[in-house]
């Protein structure tokens, strides 16, 4: 078929030269079909409902007399919120442990892999990726069920090795196990990414370098890791991303153990239960355009990093 | 063309290809020793990571006082498999049935994965193969919506349904999931790279409508780009538990994720049933499904796509 259409062109030079560009320009305009549907689909379910949460957090609801314009009212209460950055800082805190460990290991087995420096490498990369398929609900569940603080297999390997009366669910350690169980998740991921950013690191450098003597330890840290860093930034942002928007990890946490996870654990927690708990839904709404905001800006940040870096045409 | 090769033979060549790309181990200089500690390592992180599939494995068997009181990485008798798995066809505890969850979960995924994509090769094949007024506006806004958090536009989506009365309505799910920005921008990047303008200038001097050159000839050379962005969106909706989690309030209506949530939350209270081993039996069943497509379809991934697709 293809083989087909070229030789067409091919035979029929003079036909593209007398068509000219301004028959490519009207069927060019045909384009715009092709886009209209995905446009509409945005317009309906991401802008309108974005202008509508700003719009409704711009009003508050009372028991005694109805909804009322009250402008940035619900801006400034979310704002000096105890309750709301208390769980900012969790996630920033959290973030700031995650996302080093998780990209050093990743990177150290994308290293490895890459280098084919330890045996059955294809056989490990899929095991690695496998919880990339489990549903953060699931992967929750299973880990409350291995640290659960009666029963649990780890919570009595920790008895075993003298840590007895070891609660997992208890507040110092609820955030290092939400930590291990996104860890669990989200490496292979990231592993997978870096992996294949090294794989463009060209061999003869790599040769070179092997041929100076250069020890495998500098070949990692002088050529590969420089050559992967616009990859690993970006990681980092798109994990910080994802880790301002924790939310499955602590709620699945909370339903599973009871007590154990706050009502304001994380912003989305807490927007969650602002708005259906609490039945706060003007507030909800005021909560989420902030988290949306702080989220644009970095976002946009990595944006123009990627703009810069032409990796975005 | 090509002459058909058989699996394994393609399998055979792809190593026979990886092994002349790598360096030979032996040119590094290594200390003896150093490949064992590192494949002993990676073996730690593997445990790890399969650790918890064990655990839903082996437990998936078990009654639930013997998911408490039996060592957690051995079987334990009776071997309840089969009842526990049949539990999953009935409401047990009258807040749902386990299947009808699963068909929820496959419905949205499935209607929501192939709308996304559809939706996402028409934008990105347009995108990139055509020039039309307010053509890079339009990028640009595709652009932007990639920075919208998910979580943030979940509020929003349930404040409107809650006013235009999309609560309990599947489109409510449905229709947000077909609208992927990182799609659209996956689908522009691979036609860029995929289908030659040449290709649709002959195939217009032939004569063909517009649609007919997407499906006949720039469509079959996205494939991989679309399995790509078929899979992303399908786990997308697969994994989704927030947006399920606000907008339906009646269990025939829940997905997977909020339906096992549920349980999570009741297994502790209930004094009824054994929601415990359905639990464990539910996880099992749900995450099988998405790790054989996986494996399935490994080949079609495209790592720099990956890249991109974790903007969600």
């Amino acid at each position: 078929m293809a083989d087909t259409l070229t030789r067409a062109a091919r035979s029929h030079p003079a036909a593209r030269g007398r068509l000219g560009a301004s028959w490519v320009q009207r069927r060019d305009r045909r384009g715009v079909w092709f886009v209209v549907p995905f446009l509409l689909g945005f317009l309906l379910f991401m802008l309108v409902p974005l202008g509508y949460a700003v719009y409704t957090s711009l009003y508050t609801y009372r028991i005694i007399g109805g909804t009322s314009f009250t402008g940035a009212a619900n801006y400034t209460q979310t704002l000096q919120s105890g309750e709301f950055w208390s769980g900012v800082i969790r996630v920033i805190i959290f973030a700031a442990i995650q996302i080093p460990v998780m990209l050093a290991i990743a990177f150290f087995f994308a290293t490895v892999f890459d280098l084919g420096v330890a045996k059955f490498g294809t056989t490990f990369r899929t095991i690695f990726f496998i919880p990339f398929a489990v549903p953060a609900v699931v992967a929750a569940v299973m880990w409350s069920f291995l640290l659960e603080p009666q029963f649990g297999p780890f919570t009595r390997l920790a008895g075993a090795l003298g840590f007895s009366g070891t609660n997992f669910f208890s507040p110092s350690l609820l955030l290092p196990i939400i930590i291990v169980i996104v860890i669990w998740e989200w490496t292979g991921y990231n592993m997978m990414i870096l992996y294949t950013a090294l794989k463009s690191v060209p061999r003869d450098v790599v040769e070179a370098a092997i041929l100076d003597d250069t020890p495998l330890w500098k070949i990692i840290v002088r050529i590969k890791l420089p050559m992967v860093r616009s990859a690993i930034v970006m990681l980092i942002f798109l994990n910080t991303i994802g880790a301002l928007q924790l939310f499955t990890e602590p709620q699945i946490l909370a339903s599973f153990y009871q007590g154990a996870v706050s009502l304001n654990y994380t912003p989305s927690v807490y927007i969650f239960n602002t708005a259906i708990a609490g039945d706060q839904t003007n507030l909800a709404a005021a909560m989420a355009v902030i988290l949306a905001l702080v989220i644009v800006a970095i976002s946009a940040v990595s944006l123009v990093f990627r703009l810069r870096r032409g990796e975005i045409r | 063309m090509t002459v058909r090769t058989s699996r394994r033979e393609r399998r055979r060549q792809a190593r026979l290809e990886e092994q002349e790309q790598s360096i030979p181990v032996e040119l590094y200089g290594l200390r003896r020793g150093t490949v064992p500690l590192l494949t002993a390592l990676a073996f730690l992180f593997a445990t790890f990571t399969l650790i918890p599939i064990a655990w839903i494995l082996i437990n998936s068997t078990k009654t639930q006082a013997n998911i408490f009181e039996t060592f957690g990485f051995w079987f334990a008798r009776p071997f309840d498999f089969f009842h526990t798995f049949s539990l999953l066809f009935q409401n047990v505890d009258g807040y749902g049935t386990y299947i009808q969850w699963f068909g929820n979960t496959a419905l949205y995924a499935v209607i929501g994965g192939v709308g996304a994509t559809a939706l996402s090769a028409f934008a990105g094949y347009g995108l990139a193969r055509f020039r039309f007024r307010g053509s890079r506006v339009a990028f640009y806004v595709i652009i932007a919506g990639l920075l919208v958090p998910i979580t943030a536009l979940t509020i929003p989506l349930y404040l409107t349904y809650a006013k235009a009365h999309l609560i309990n309505s599947i489109w409510g799910m449905v229709l947000p999931s077909m609208v992927s920005p990182i799609g659209v921008y996956l689908m522009r990047t691979y036609a860029e790279i995929s289908v030659p303008r040449d290709l649709i200038d002959a195939a217009r001097i032939d004569g063909g409508g517009e649609l007919r050159i997407f499906f006949r000839v720039a469509l079959p050379l996205m494939v991989p780009g679309v399995v790509t962005v078929l899979l992303i969106s399908v786990v997308a909706v697969w994994n989704n538990y927030f947006l399920p989690l606000l907008i339906f309030n009646i269990n025939t209506k829940y997905p997977l994720t909020v339906g096992l949530g549920l349980w999570s939350g009741r297994a502790v209270n209930s004094g009824d049933a054994d929601l415990y081993p359905m639990l464990v039996m539910g996880g099992l069943v749900t995450i099988i499904p998405l790790i054989a497509l996986f494996l399935v379809l490994q080949r079609y991934w495209r790592g720099g796509m990956l890249l991109g697709s974790i903007a969600n």
